[in-house]
């Protein structure tokens, strides 16, 4: 309990920097923000009006305070584009987002583990060699060519997967879960669900590229240490079998830090969200996200933004909570 | 020199990485002055052109030369990221070194900042600053630079704590040498060697946030050539003319793969642990 009370509490004050870096992003922009946001074309009652619902006449410290009451509201700002609140609109894009990055982590170890483990125990070896060329390229790949190459490949080459969007079936029905296969399953429809799985095959592909590569790099790392202590080499010493070694003891030792590089790898995905949906018409946050950059439309890039870092934030805590749940060392270190 | 030869014998991949690096390197600086074309000269009439003869990798929508964009927007992709991490590794390493040296509530203000920056994806909030600041190259490289800082002050900072607990630092304490001197001459001068290895393993991140950051239109604005956005501005012609949009594509994962191949080399020889055991 001291451990978990510890670790709320340091959340605090970074929490309160979090607000603050959002909040600042709009004081950011150069010159008079209302003013650059709405254009050149606009007149000055319209910039009196975007002054106001900004509250930029207000002191800094009383802007923030107004922001961080509105944020205890639930109230993330008006969208400039549309006029909605921007909670709603983000609420509504979050399953999207949370379906193909759920999936995606999966992906990434069920590939990524394996692939850590193959190369550790061939460690220099020729497969090693390729394994870790191709992680490389996993890791070092902009998420937006690997999509197009996919798109290129599997959509428009061989016409196996569709190109962009997330299904055709959902736009008819109103949503239950959000969650499109899901929603397809529950309404006891097989062929809008697997519409719904082909429509997530590319984009969790691009996604999970990188985190399986980054997972598999890591693990191989991990296990070379492993490998080398002393346990290891007493338990050789004692004649187990070399498999017993590397599989049982070796890999469970190996496998407890990954926990923590599956959860904030799987959190620092949302970057890549960003691009993978722009580039699938995905509609989730990322494409919001995007589309609010295109149209400057700052209400939005901030609670995009906060709900990322959220996110960031709770799955970090998650992973800290899980590991000192399985390591009493960290809870020792970390109390 | 002897080590570094004997470890880049052994480890294969740092010394592919090298050579892959040197190779972009020679490309980009010579490549425009052997091959003289323009990358922004127009020509309609030969507009997505296939790879050929005329046109080593084709032209774009607007009948420009690919190869050309793609040489010359190398030279910009590779300054933007030695820039950014020159200028995250100048001010994260100052910051982490005051910090860690002075301690007290200055280090607890400037992790704490750092811890909060730290709790963004990093490209989320690069994107974010890259908005706010207004979409150009510049603003781009700031964008990126800030979020690379705190990993650097992070490093800075543990460097600069362990190092100012060593004796000859104490000794300079004792014979009354300024606070600033100290920081300088000892602290800086014997805790900045693990942030080249950092800064090697953050160029192929810079390089990558840059490109994503062009791809969106928040970095080089038309008619510069980038690789990042020049990917981008050929996204509607990439089914009918793939070369436009790969070949720069291709530039950034190898220029990305050379730094990721060197700074892994690096890391792995500063640390026996990730040797393969024997």
């Amino acid at each position: 309990m001291r451990f978990v009370a510890g670790r709320l509490a340091a959340l605090v004050p970074v929490l309160a920097l979090v607000l603050a870096i959002v909040f600042l992003l709009v004081r950011a922009i150069p010159g008079d923000p209302a003013v650059v946001l709405l254009g050149p074309g606009a007149t000055q009652a319209q910039i009196a009006a975007l002054r106001d619902q900004l509250r930029l006449d207000l002191p800094a410290p009383l802007q923030f305070l107004e922001y961080v009451a509105a944020l205890a509201r639930g109230d993330l700002g008006t969208s400039l584009k549309t006029g909605e609140p921007v909670l709603r609109e983000i609420l509504l894009r979050l399953p999207a987002t949370i379906e193909l990055t759920v999936l995606a982590t999966i992906a990434a170890v069920l590939v990524g583990i394996p692939l850590g483990v193959v190369c550790a125990t061939r460690a220099n070896g020729p497969l090693d060699h390729m394994l870790r060329l191709v992680s490389l390229v996993g890791v070092s790949v902009p998420a937006f060519l690997l999509a197009l190459v996919l798109q290129l490949v599997f959509a428009s080459w061989l016409g196996w997967l569709p190109v962009s969007g997330r299904t055709s079936a959902l736009a008819l029905d109103p949503p239950i879960t959000g969650f499109a296969v899901f929603d397809a399953l529950l309404r006891g429809d097989g062929a809008a669900a697997r519409g719904a799985l082909a429509h997530l095959v590319l984009p969790c592909a691009v996604l999970a590229a990188f985190l399986a590569a980054t997972l598999g790099r890591y693990v191989r790392n991990s296990m070379l240490e492993t490998l080398g202590e002393d346990f290891v080499r007493t338990a050789r010493a004692k004649g187990m079998a070399r498999v017993r070694v590397v599989y049982v003891h070796a890999l469970r030792n190996a496998l407890l830090p990954a926990v923590t590089v599956i959860g904030l790898k799987s959190a620092e995905m949302l970057g890549g969200a960003i691009l993978t949906e722009t580039i699938f018409a995905w509609p989730g946050i990322g494409r919001y996200m995007f589309e609010a950059i295109r149209n400057r439309d700052f209400p939005v890039i901030q609670g995009t933004t906060l709900v990322f870092a959220l996110i960031y934030v709770t799955t970090s805590l998650v992973v800290d909570l899980i590991h000192g749940a399985l390591d009493p060392r960290v809870r020792k270190r970390l109390r | 020199m002897a080590e570094i030869a004997a470890f880049l014998r052994t480890n294969r991949l740092a010394a592919f990485g090298l050579a892959l690096l040197a190779a972009i390197l020679v490309c980009v600086i010579a490549g425009p002055l052997v091959y003289e074309v323009s990358p922004t000269r127009l020509n309609i009439l030969k507009r997505l052109a296939p790879p050929g003869p005329d046109f080593w990798l084709g032209t774009d929508a607007l009948g420009r030369d690919v190869l050309a964009r793609v040489l010359h927007g190398g030279r910009v992709t590779l300054v933007v990221g030695c820039g950014v991490v020159a200028l995250a590794f100048v001010t994260g390493a100052t910051i982490g070194m005051i910090s860690g040296f002075a301690g007290g509530w200055i280090d607890v203000v400037v992790m704490r900042l750092a811890d909060a920056m730290l709790s963004f994806p990093s490209l989320v909030l690069a994107i974010a600053l890259a908005a706010a600041f207004g979409p150009s190259l510049e603003n781009a490289m700031l964008a990126v630079a800030i979020t690379l800082m705190p990993q650097f002050a992070r490093v800075a900072r543990a460097q600069a704590v362990s190092v100012s607990a060593r004796p000859y630092v104490e000794a300079a304490v004792t014979l009354g040498l300024t606070r600033r001197r100290i920081l300088l001459r000892y602290v800086f001068a014997n805790g900045v060697g693990p942030l080249f290895v950092q800064a090697t393993l953050a160029l192929g991140a810079a390089i990558l946030q840059t490109a994503s950051l062009g791809f969106l239109g928040l970095g080089a604005q038309p008619p510069a050539a980038e690789w990042g956005a020049d990917v981008s501005i050929n996204l509607d012609f990439v089914r009918s003319a793939p070369w436009v949009a790969l070949a720069p594509g291709a530039g950034i994962l190898l220029a990305v793969m050379a730094f990721n191949l060197i700074g892994d080399g690096l890391a792995e020889w500063l640390d026996p642990r990730r040797r393969p055991a024997q």
